[in-house]
């Protein structure tokens, strides 16, 4: 039974070649659309997770705290935190050498100003601004600590900006999803008036809706799938042709491809079973 | 079996049926005689419930009618074999694929039983050499044994030919006749809509006269029709009678 409705489907795709192949059209085009888009949004969330990596908290530590003190701290920071490494003020001079460079400079600095400190690698979740502020505000109340730092309005704007890009990706993918329901629909209407006189008969022998709506379910489905399948040679092929001149830029990792497919597919199968009964109805006898 | 209690039916303004009562049993064979647009179809179509009565209810062996889901309406046609004047068979499929369809929507069958009884049908039609031929391939009398071949392939109870020699000439008439005939003495229940009067004579059977609208049961004996009744409605003298 299943393969009389898959050969149900080809027939119906090759009686109605036209409304076929301007849906796959239709389909690839919004498709590429949304696919685009994601590889903007991967390529952006993997530069942000990039520069979210680059996140750290420097404690600077009073110059009385002795070892054990700076010991006790560290574990403190493990323990609630994250890991610390600790830069004597012997380090953070030669790397304060390093980055100015000029002799003249640092003789006129004289003797070296530089607190020990703590770099402090946060835990993923306390990696937003929120969380920073508050971890700053405990970590500066403990009596080692001189002070904290870790760039508040850098961490603001990042989280501000990975937020807005969140929001425009599911707002766009909304619209794309809309978009693709509506190209099914419609070639569902055409698909089902095209072959009405079909329809009218298999209802007059007793079909059910099940057994009429299988073809141009598994039509839609074929037909999405192949044009989520051209979206992505698509996508591929303009990765391609961009990828020497913006660096960097990747295509979308296999799982996010898969994904793509799927989901396109998915929701061709969604939209047609639940619309093709309200078709249906308005040819069938 | 079936039976229809009261039914009227209106298009619109126009009715089409008019307190329209009757019934028929298993096995039995009915000829339902009316002149164009008498309401022949719209009876047939209130049995397969493709309408529905404005008021009144039909009645099809567990389906009692008023408003059947989709579902149910798929389940009782399931039930019936219909054979359309205009054939209603499809031109993009052979007579084969066209017969075997209805066996495939029976969902009665294991798709292993698909190709014989489909043969099976198309042997008893006449059609076997020409189950690779296309509806366009075929004459006009082999058309509707293909739609009959179709309707009888899930061996209904009840089969129901809406002016089966409608667009036939009259040897292929004859060759429908016979073969609805032949089912029906193997037991299925008919029911024919049709203008001729001949054919009513051919099938035999209880004739149900439909006039405006309206129906009376016609007499067997011309003498108890109502004065003025029209050609069509009277019994026929069999060769013979004339003379008992």
């Amino acid at each position: 039974m299943h393969l009389f409705f898959f050969r149900e489907a080809w027939r119906s795709f090759n009686a109605h070649r036209g409304i076929a192949l301007t849906a796959i059209f239709s389909m690839t085009a919004a498709l590429t659309l949304c696919g685009v888009f994601l590889l903007v949004s991967h390529n952006a969330q993997t530069a942000l997770q990039a520069m979210g990596d680059r996140r750290e908290m420097v404690v600077y530590l009073k110059d009385e705290a002795g070892d054990a003190a700076v010991k006790a701290l560290r574990d403190k920071i493990a323990q609630y935190y994250g890991s610390s490494t600790f830069v004597s003020r012997a380090q953070a001079w030669s790397e304060f050498e390093q980055q100015v460079g000029d002799p003249e400079l640092l003789q006129a600095v004289g003797t070296n100003p530089l607190p020990a400190s703590l770099r402090v690698k946060l835990r993923p979740e306390l990696q937003n601004f929120a969380a920073m502020d508050t971890c700053a505000r405990q970590i500066e109340s403990f009596p080692e600590v001189e002070g904290v730092r870790f760039g508040a309005e850098w961490v603001r704007r990042l989280d501000t900006l990975y937020a807005t890009a969140k929001r425009a990706a599911i707002a766009i993918g909304g619209v794309v999803a809309l978009a693709l329901v509506l190209v099914v629909y419609n070639t569902l209407r055409l698909s089902v008036l095209a072959r009405r006189h079909q329809v009218e008969v298999m209802c007059r022998l007793g079909a059910g809706d099940h057994f009429v709506a299988m073809p141009f379910v598994i039509e839609a489905v074929a037909q999405t799938l192949v044009s989520a399948l051209l979206a992505l040679g698509l996508m591929f092929a303009l990765q391609q042709a961009l990828a020497p001149r913006l660096q960097g830029l990747a295509f979308l990792p296999a799982p996010w491809s898969v994904a793509f497919v799927a989901g396109a597919a998915l929701l061709a199968w969604l939209a047609s079973a639940l619309m093709l009964t309200r078709i249906l109805r308005t040819v069938g006898p | 079996m079936i039976a229809f209690e009261h039914v009227t039916k209106r298009y619109g303004g126009r009715l089409a049926l008019d307190d329209v009562s009757w019934r028929m049993d298993e096995g039995e064979c009915v000829v339902v005689l009316g002149h164009s647009a008498a309401g022949k179809t719209t009876l047939l179509r209130l049995v397969t419930h493709e309408t529905q009565p404005t008021s009144g209810s039909v009645v099809v062996g567990t389906f009692r009618g008023g408003r059947l889901s989709r579902g149910h309406r798929a389940l009782l046609r399931r039930t019936l074999g219909i054979v359309y004047e205009d054939f209603r068979l499809l031109g993009d499929r052979s007579a084969f694929e066209n017969v075997a369809l209805a066996v495939r929507i029976s969902g009665r069958f294991a798709d292993s039983e698909v190709v014989p009884r489909t043969l099976h049908a198309l042997e008893e039609v006449g059609l076997q050499d020409k189950r690779f031929s296309l509806p366009s391939e075929l004459s006009f009398g082999e058309r509707q044994r293909c739609a009959i071949a179709r309707a009888i392939v899930n061996r209904p109870a009840v089969l129901l030919a809406d002016e089966p020699t409608g667009a036939l000439e009259s040897r292929s008439a004859g060759e429908v006749l016979a073969l609805l005939l032949r089912i029906h003495r193997e037991g299925a229940a008919l029911i024919v809509g049709t203008t001729r009067p001949e054919v009513a004579d051919a099938l035999g059977g209880r004739r149900l006269v439909l006039e405006e609208g309206r129906l009376r049961e016609a007499a067997r004996d011309d003498a108890h029709l109502p004065p003025g009744a029209p050609a069509w409605a009277r019994e026929p003298r069999r060769p013979g009678a004339e003379g008992a």
